[in-house]
């Protein structure tokens, strides 16, 4: 593959003059003054922006697990769980995120099991006050946008999202699951109790020398979605994420 | 009059707020009337801890913020970071994220040239050289944000592949936007190139010899300048470089004198044309791949314990992560290898006997970036 640039321009001819830059730059004027131009009226017409733009992350209220998986993904801590109702008037945990720490990095979307977190092409987000830039799990909420590009992308896209489309796209990071260590086990129940999706039941054992029922968590593989909240919930550490490559 | 007090030298200091020092960086010079004696770069002003916050977080969240090391070449650091962590798990990245982080580094190798290019022309007080290559790097920031999501920071590679393959019809805008930008840089180049004002202002300052690099350091577009023959691409590939044909610009490989600013100019110019090839060909390649077949492993989150060294080739020379690993999901400790910092040593070397008027134009072909500088 030979030089393109050093071979076609021999050395004596260079910085010879200023003609040829002027007319470059004439013929470039009136290029640009008969073509349309090149910038848009910002805020009034805005520019393209494909399906898998990472703007301010979305939350799909209804599909939301509360598992806190996207917490423990964001690299700036910028989102946490906070007590919300939802339509029926039951409290459940809802991510709300801080935009004002938040980097666009798009791990919550990719990191959440159940596609409920979406990175939006919404990039629009001054406010006058740094307490408009703490966005409730109701804020969060994003329709969606036209059909415009399709992408091959692990998280949920946008115009599936206006079209109503629920497909579970690939799922990287769910076949890792919880394993318990029958000796440290102390029958308390938390594991049960922290559950997003009550994929775990206690089972009765046995009986101990008091006469007191044994019960051991068992997890339904089908249900989990590897939060690992069962883990770190765990007061004498008897489950243990393994790791599944 | 005091014929002991000395007064024909005086320390200038140009920066932090100099228009010349792109970001905050000071360089002390000593003027002997017009001419520069003596030199000293101060940086530091940009001091983020950058290494020590990598030691607070897991493996996966310092991609993002390696993006966050130089604004313009993001892909590259990212990939040096993915590409440390690899090695210290000894895995292969399959063969369909090879060739797409090949693609994604030559696109931010192409913007990185014409921001520098920019940057050079605003230096030099050519303003429509400045336009004009912003207005060519615009559509590969497009191509960025179609296939990562965001024009700068873009947060593309993973530990063992990348975060999502091509989307559809990507290879016919990429061929599109290079086959555009092949001819439409001519356009600037006639700009620069044939101008006696720009070529002159260049030419004949800054010179560096292959021993000076050498001693310095010096890696990237100003080593190749001065004659030295390497290139990490080709010759310690890495990646699907190793399948790639390309040429490596090397100048002034006889001259005596080593190789001046203009010829740095030179070789950042030809890099691109190159990048173009490597994008042609990285698509053909990838043809043959299955778009069936993965773009990402699974990794674990545990590293096992060692020292691993990873290096690649950035668009201002080259770049080193050295990790060392614990055994648990944090590193212990994450040094960078910035090209810039090193090269900007050299500045001293560079500047001396010129004129004033000319650092502009010397330190403008180091392509300064605050960010992976001061980290």
């Amino acid at each position: 593959m030979p030089y393109k640039f050093l071979n076609k321009y021999p050395k004596k001819f260079r910085g010879t003059g200023i003609i040829v830059p002027f007319g470059m730059a004439v013929k470039r004027m009136i290029k640009s003054t008969i073509h349309r131009p090149v910038t848009i009226m910002y805020p009034y017409e805005k520019e393209w922006v494909p399906d898998n733009y990472r703007g301010r992350p979305g939350l799909r209220f209804e599909k939301c697990l509360g598992c806190g998986i996207c917490v423990r993904a964001c690299p700036t801590t910028c989102i946490e769980l906070v007590d919300v109702t939802d339509d029926k008037g039951n409290t459940v945990k809802r991510p709300q995120v801080n935009i004002g720490r938040c980097m666009m990095c798009g791990y919550c979307a990719e990191y959440c099991p159940v596609d409920a977190m979406t990175t939006t092409t919404d990039y629009e987000l001054a406010e006058f006050n740094r307490k408009d830039l703490i966005y409730d799990p109701h804020r969060l909420a994003f329709e969606g946008t036209n059909e415009m590009m399709e992408v091959h992308i692990s998280e949920h896209l946008l115009s599936n999202l206006a079209k109503g489309i629920t497909d579970k796209p690939v799922a990287f990071f769910e076949t890792d699951r919880p394993v318990l260590d029958d000796t440290k086990c102390i029958s308390c129940q938390k594991c049960a109790k922290v559950c997003p999706t009550s994929a775990i039941t206690m089972v009765v054992v046995g009986t101990n020398a008091k006469g007191r029922e044994i019960k051991h968590p068992i997890i339904e593989s089908s249900k989990c979605v590897s939060c690992e909240n069962c883990v770190i919930n765990c007061p004498k550490a008897a489950l243990k994420i393994k790791e599944v490559l | 009059m005091n014929e002991n007090y000395d007064t024909d030298q005086m320390w200038i200091t140009m920066g932090p707020q100099h228009p010349f020092s792109h970001g905050l960086w000071t360089l002390r010079v000593k003027a002997d009337g017009e001419i520069i004696t003596d030199a000293e770069p101060e940086i530091g002003y940009l001091h983020r801890g950058w290494e020590k916050e990598c030691e607070n977080r897991t493996y996966a969240k310092i991609i993002p913020m390696a993006d966050r090391l130089c604004y313009s070449a993001s892909m590259t650091w990212s990939h040096v970071y993915c590409k440390v962590v690899e090695e210290a798990l000894d895995i292969e990245v399959p063969e369909r994220a090879r060739y797409l982080r090949v693609i994604a580094d030559e696109i931010c190798r192409i913007q990185s040239h014409l921001m520098w290019l920019a940057a050079v022309g605003t230096d030099l007080g050519n303003l429509t050289v400045f336009l004009w290559a912003l207005r060519e790097r615009e559509f590969f920031l497009d191509l960025n944000v179609r296939l990562c999501g965001q024009r700068l920071t873009t947060n593309y590679p993973r530990i063992g592949g990348v975060r999502n393959d091509m989307p559809y019809y990507f290879e016919r805008d990429c061929m599109r936007c290079v086959e555009r930008f092949e001819k439409a840089i001519w356009e600037i180049i006639k700009l620069t190139d044939e101008s006696s004002t720009f070529v002159g202002r260049l030419k004949g300052i800054g010179y560096l010899k292959a021993k000076d690099v050498a001693n310095w350091g010096i890696t990237g577009p100003a080593m190749r300048g001065c004659g030295v023959d390497y290139d990490v691409r080709r010759d310690d590939p890495y990646d699907a470089y190793e399948d790639l044909e390309f040429e490596v610009p090397v100048l002034n490989k006889d001259n005596p004198m080593g190789g001046d600013a203009y010829s740095r100019y030179m070789v950042r110019i030809e890099e691109m044309f190159q990048s173009c090839e490597m994008i042609r060909q990285s698509f053909n390649k990838l043809k043959t791949i299955p778009k069936e077949s993965p773009t990402r492993i699974k990794v674990p989150r545990c590293i096992p314990a060692g020292t691993h060294c990873a290096k690649i080739e950035d668009p201002r020379g080259e770049s080193i992560m050295y990790l060392v690993s614990d055994g648990t999901e944090k590193p212990y400790r994450l040094k960078v290898r910035s090209p810039v910092f090193v090269n900007v040593s050299a500045s001293r070397h560079m500047v001396k006997g010129v004129r004033i008027a000319d650092i502009p134009a010397i330190m403008a072909m180091i392509d300064m970036c605050l960010g992976e500088t001061d980290r």
